[in-house]
């Protein structure tokens, strides 16, 4: 088994999915893409005729690899002061993203001063 | 470390996947659901808070932000480098949180689990969680008061409607009372909390601590917390 590196999850519970919503659940729905499941096992109380693969390669996670100072972004107006942003903090400092950008990517991971982070949303 | 995809739905929110096992992970909490690491849980959890770009630079002028190259609008402009699925961008105000309209399609509803009848599904609130404490706070309850301060394991913390973002948030805070005044929160002890930024008495900003929480809709919040407190109940 491949180890997971432990790394700070900055997760913010948010509904944002019903755009993409499809009729009926299966394996695969329609305008879905398939998932390759593994063969368990599952957590107590995880009952798997309850996965829906809605959404499935909808959105496309932000793989984070250059950051910036907010302020030279708000400098050169490809942000202003009233876009919405979320932040989190990371082992460097707080990061910004565009909610706007975050409710399509619904998830960001990067990494910061040797430490792994990830962003969802 | 692995790559992470969300590529469905359980309970009615997102479930994430990593590349390297295909486990399924739970969004908010960081546990595996299904698979090879199932028993290992990412973390720990960490807040992510919403705020404009103006409040997030005055919390501290060195922070950096990450932009992609997916659209998005600033300035009344329409901005980034991809094209096409623009109007991906309008989700966050069609059903998030602070869309009081919003419902869950029968796709979403075919996965919940045994709901938590407390309270409408859709409600919107502030979910807090500790080792010892899961308490949600309703954002109407919230605006009943304007302000509240309420005690969480000990600690008193104040929870509020950011005059800026309309969304709730808690900070712990040392004062009895609060009361809304305008854009501020006043504390009985003569601090204030402006634009999201605690300020003591004397003006002197001072440092803020937050205690674990998430902007959310009660279901999820239940179904990810089983049987958690609501205040005022």
């Amino acid at each position: 088994m491949t180890a997971v590196p432990r790394f700070r999850t900055a997760v913010l519970l948010m509904v944002v999915t019903a755009a993409v919503a499809s009729p009926s659940v299966a394996t695969a729905q329609p305008g879905s893409l398939p998932v390759d499941l593994p063969d368990g096992p599952a957590k107590d109380g995880f009952d798997l005729t309850r996965f829906s693969t809605v959404g499935n390669g909808v959105f496309e996670t932000f793989h984070v690899e250059r950051t910036e100072p907010l302020a030279i972004a708000l400098q050169d107006g490809r942000v202003t002061g009233d876009t919405r942003v979320l932040v989190i903090q990371t082992a460097a400092g707080p990061l910004a993203f565009l909610r706007d950008q975050m409710v399509f990517h619904h998830i960001a991971q990067g990494r910061a001063a040797d430490r792994d982070w990830m962003a969802t949303f | 470390m692995p790559r992470f995809e969300n590529v469905g739905l359980y309970d009615g929110l997102f479930v994430m996947q990593d590349d390297e096992t295909r486990t399924l992970w739970n969004h908010i909490t960081g546990e595996a659901l299904y698979g090879p690491h199932v028993g290992r849980t990412l973390g720990p959890m960490g807040n992510m808070l919403q705020m404009s770009a103006a409040q997030a630079l005055a919390g501290d002028q060195a922070i950096q932000v990450a932009i992609s190259n997916w659209p998005y609008i600033a300035g009344g402009r329409r901005r980034g480098a991809a094209d096409g699925r623009a109007a991906v961008s309008t989700l966050g105000d069609r059903f998030g949180p602070e869309n009081p309209n919003a419902r869950l399609t029968p796709a979403f509803v075919d996965t919940l689990g045994t709901e938590d009848a407390r309270l409408p599904r859709m409600t919107m609130g502030l979910g807090i969680v500790t080792d010892a404490t899961t308490r949600f706070y309703a954002t109407e309850s919230i605006h009943e008061r304007g302000a509240l301060i309420d005690d969480l394991d000990g600690r008193q913390i104040l929870v509020f409607v950011d005059r800026t973002t309309f969304t709730p948030a808690a900070v712990f805070v040392n004062a009895s009372s609060a009361t809304l005044d305008r854009r501020d929160v006043r504390l009985d002890t003569g601090g204030v909390v402006r634009d999201g930024l605690l300020y003591d008495a004397d003006g002197t900003r001072a440092d803020v601590d937050r205690p674990q929480q998430f902007f959310t809709r009660w279901y999820g919040f239940a179904l990810t917390f089983p049987d958690p407190e609501i205040f005022g109940r």
